[in-house]
């Protein structure tokens, strides 16, 4: 989409997306760190850090949660192209605001239920089984992650409907 | 009504003829049919074992099967079973539901149905014989829980964690030296190819597996129907243990059969070795349970007595 | 309504979906999230979509999509990759269509230290696609080769698709293992040939290069051992037991970070594009695992695999009319599902009959791997061809697919001679087992 098109609120959600894509690959780079030096120190010093997977599967939630909303504001999801010219433009406009709708509904149920399911984690403590580190904050990322994808995708609607989207 | 049951095992797995469809025609025979169970096999559900729990909490399925191991945290008490010398192979599940009402608060989240201790965890070695501590001192092992980790760490290895279906490979290339899990991984995951020796005998651990059922869907039913439940889960309780003993001997028996390999019997005083460096740890996840507020002391206690 | 009209419903919805140019992650999510509703109602719809996207983002074994994506897109950037094809270019390039068959070994080389397909596909897909485009190859001739050639990951071991298997049916790991090796050389070797045929029957696909002298040749292979290294150190990693498979991912992707800094070969906002891009990358991935992890329990209660099944155990069609008609199921099964979860379901219902036939079940697992793999890059839903779109993407799918077309003959015509000749698969592990 060009610049000029974009209403400075937009503009605001890109900078969002953006700064958490930053974080993710923060993320990346820290979890790729703890592979390393968690092999250098079972293979080279025979002492392996007891739990270091968690981390890892906790820092793979966070990449993925914090790149999400940037991936879906810079259209990477992969889509079929087969029919594009078959459906005709009406077909492809009610198509991208059909399939945004319906989007941002199931993600919105999965971010009611992730939020809930934070608050009972919170609650009950639930922690990993090595090194009890607390799973309540990555629920919590899954909830902000999808919420911000729902957010871009209501964004994405006004802006078709505006006519100021291009595809 | 039709109660969906998860199971991540594979429907060819000896706990699904042996355990789960008999749960299922039991109750359907102690209701006269009028609540049904249908088995979703090979993880259809949701695939593998650590998130069965949470699928029955959150409502994916009304039943599932798993181990309270996975999600340590929620089971302290039921996990103070698994440390070394508390239960018996023999007659832990027993034990366990002598107690069964010491455990209960830690199942607020969901029913719990079944509740089965296991058998001895075992040690399967890539190179290294094991009779003696000594063996073990610097081995990378591969432990199922933090438990575990500890006695590991108490007869001088360093424990690694790593998925199951990892194991094969690890062990067969020397990322890990050994791996503590029981006599079932012979044949459930093929250890006996990459392992040289088994060797049992000691105390390790023995980690319990349980049937749960989401809440909601137990306090829907009418008192008849939750009493058949209960009946029928503490039958099952049986069944499972016995499938997991079956298996776990069966796994033994077929490592010994292996040619070129050997089943390592440590004898009483080979292993009273062993079981003098992990004793201690059972003291100290004592201590630590109580520091987080639970009466571990008295739990371990009353089990120990069974 | 019987859940397994519901089923059929569902499954036209997710094609309408995709026509009307929903993003394949989102038409699987959104027909599994819908049909779980109607059948099992709201609130376990509601917890299929929590627990699948939370063991979906946490799993250990998934990290190496973002660890080879990492490894590639650095690697692309540092220009070891284009080091690598300036060699391979050099030695092969003055052949038809000499990239797209070190594409191929390429894959295949890569297989032997990752067991997953996909991951096969990003790393060598990185590397190649933007050479070969550069080369002036054809966009059909290049995303094909890189999406069949990853395929190659589940065959040749290790191999995520046969240690399943294993578990599955209680056959030895390390004898699928070794059956592996054979059919994946020859479907390596069917791949080169698939080349050959396109760029005969269309020489502009795959550009014939200038011939370079000899002594340029054996100079310029210094511009492929970053690469090289990666690797070397990767396999021998793994073989020594210095970490696993899975880790190696992590290992590579440090390896090609440290030898780019150490080079000076990649400056800080080309490190920091190739970051931005993996993750955005992986996001898309793990979105496509999400909706295809929500899309299998509502698949499961429509009861719809389970009848398959059945129905065909009933059919009596004598051992090779079984066989066929087993195989043209997974085919046709394949272009929707994911292959892994297709195999978890189907095989606890197919290898009975399997067996009873009196087939050999380590030959039968070769050729399950072989059909799983068919089912990665056929349309409409092809995982490894959603992966190379990933990295081409500009390229229109129904390129890619078309590209397809002779490497999935190809494997045909492997899966054919192996059905023919049995011992391809067999003759290792029975030589070496017994
Ligand atoms: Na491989
Ligand atoms: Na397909």
């Amino acid at each position: 989409m060009s610049a000029h098109l974009r209403p400075a609120w937009y503009k605001a959600l890109e900078r969002t997306t953006l700064f958490l894509a930053v974080l993710a690959g923060l993320s990346l780079l820290f979890m790729m760190m703890v592979i390393a030096v968690g092999v250098v120190l079972r293979f080279v010093f025979a002492y392996p850090i007891l739990g270091s997977n968690e981390i890892i599967q906790l820092a793979s939630v966070a990449v993925v949660m914090l790149a999400l909303p940037y991936c879906t504001e810079t259209r990477g999801h992969v889509r079929v192209d087969v029919l594009d010219e078959a459906i005709g433009r009406a077909g492809r406009f009610s198509g991208d605001i059909l399939s945004r709708l319906l989007s941002g509904f199931v993600l919105s149920a999965l971010v009611w239920r992730a939020w809930l399911k934070a608050l009972d984690a919170f609650e009950y403590n639930d922690a990993t089984n090595m090194l009890n580190l607390p799973i309540w904050p990555f629920y919590a990322m899954i909830a902000a992650g999808m919420a911000l994808c729902v957010l871009v995708f209501a964004a994405q609607i006004v802006l078709l409907l505006a006519g100021r989207y291009e595809q | 009504a039709e109660l969906k049951f998860a199971n991540y095992m594979a429907p060819t797995h000896p706990y699904v003829p042996g355990a789960f469809e008999p749960l299922a025609e039991k109750i359907a025979a102690e209701t006269g049919g009028a609540l049904t169970v249908r088995i979703y096999s090979g993880g259809e559900l949701g695939a593998g074992p650590t998130d069965q729990y949470s699928r029955v909490v959150d409502g994916v399925a009304e039943l599932a099967v798993g181990l309270p191991g996975y999600t340590a945290s929620s089971f302290p008490m039921t996990l103070l079973s698994e440390l070394p010398g508390v239960l018996t192979e023999a007659d832990g599940t027993a034990t366990l539901w002598e107690h069964i009402d010491v455990l209960q608060p830690e199942y607020r989240r969901v029913k719990l149905v079944s509740l089965w201790s296991s058998a001895q965890n075992l040690l399967y070695s890539r190179a290294k014989a094991v009779r003696k501590p000594e063996d073990v001192r610097g081995l990378k092992i591969r432990v199922p829980s933090r438990n575990a980790g500890l006695i590991v760490e108490a007869w001088g290895g360093s424990p690694v964690s790593m998925p199951v279906s990892d194991i094969y490979n690890a062990l067969q290339t020397g990322v890990i030296d050994a791996a503590m899990i029981d006599g079932t991984a012979t044949l459930a995951f093929k250890l006996g190819e990459v392992a040289q020796y088994l060797t049992i005998g000691m105390d390790t651990t023995i980690s319990p597996f349980f049937i749960v059922m989401n809440r909601d869907a137990y306090a829907a039913l009418p008192a008849e129907q939750q009493a058949a439940v209960d009946k029928v889960g503490r039958e099952v309780s049986d069944l499972g243990n016995r499938v997991q003993l079956t298996e776990a001997q069966k796994g033994i028996d077929a490592f010994a059969a292996l040619p070129g390999k050997e089943v390592i019997r440590l004898t009483p005083e080979e292993a009273a070795a062993f079981n003098a460096l992990s004793a201690p740890v059972v003291d100290k996840v004592v201590a630590e349970a109580s520091a987080a507020g639970v009466d571990a002391r008295s739990v371990v206690d009353a089990l120990k007595a069974k | 309504m019987s859940p397994i009209f519901v089923g059929t419903i569902g499954i036209v919805c997710m094609f309408l979906l995709m026509i009307l140019r929903t993003p394949v992650a989102f038409a699987m999510l959104i027909v599994g999230f819908f049909g779980l509703w109607m059948l099992n109602g709201i609130w376990a719809a509601g917890a299929v979509l929590l627990t699948e996207s939370y063991a979906a983002v946490s799993a250990y074994s998934l990290i190496v999509i973002p660890m080879f994506v990492l490894l590639g897109n650095v690697a692309s950037a540092a220009g070891f990759s284009r080091g690598l094809y300036e060699a391979a270019f050099a030695w092969i390039g003055r052949f038809r269509g000499g990239l797209a068959s070190a594409s191929v070994i390429g894959c295949a080389a890569f297989s032997a230290v990752c067991g997953s397909s996909v991951a096969t596909a990003v790393t060598i897909g990185k590397v190649a696609l933007p050479e070969m485009r550069r080369r002036g190859y054809a966009d059909g001739l290049s995303t094909g080769a890189i999406a069949a050639g990853g395929t190659l990951g589940f065959l040749i071991p290790p191999s995520t698709a046969f240690v399943i298997y294993a578990i599955l049916t209680e056959e030895s790991i390390g004898r699928l293992f070794m059956a592996g090796i054979l059919p994946g050389l020859l479907m390596t070797a069917l791949f080169i040939a698939a080349v050959l045929v396109v760029v005969s029957l269309n020489p502009a696909a795959g550009p014939r290069g200038e011939a370079v002298p000899f002594g340029r040749r054996i100079a310029v292979l210094g511009q492929a051992m970053p690469l090289v290294a990666v690797i070397v150190l990767s396999i021998g990693g793994i073989y020594i037991g210095a970490f696993t498979p899975v880790e190696a991912s992590g290992i590579g992707a440090a390896l090609v970070i440290l030898l780019a800094v150490a080079r000076r070969a990649i400056s800080l906002a080309a490190f920091r594009q190739a970051v931005f891009d993996t993750v955005k990358t992986s996001a898309m991935l793990y979105m496509i695992v999400i909706g295809a992890n929500v899309l299998n329990p509502f698949l499961a209660v429509t009861h719809i695999p389970t009848a398959l099944g059945e129905g065909l155990a009933t059919l009596g069609l004598g051992p090779y009319g079984s066989l066929a008609v087993i195989i043209l199921t997974y085919i046709v099964l394949g272009m929707f599902l994911d292959g892994l979860a297709m195999l978890v379901v189907t095989i606890p219902i197919v290898f009975p009959v399997i067996v009873q036939n009196g087939f050999d079940p380590i030959w039968f697992g070769v050729v399950v791997v072989i059909v799983i793999e068919m089912s990665m890059i056929t349309p409409p839903v092809g995982l490894n061809v959603f992966v190379v779109k990933g990295v081409a993407e500009d390229v229109p799918l129904t390129t890619i697919f078309r590209g397809i077309l002779p490497f999935l003959l190809a494997m045909l015509t492997g899966l054919l001679l192996i059905i023919l000749f049995p011992d391809i698969a067999l003759l290792i592990p029975n030589t070496m087992f017994n």
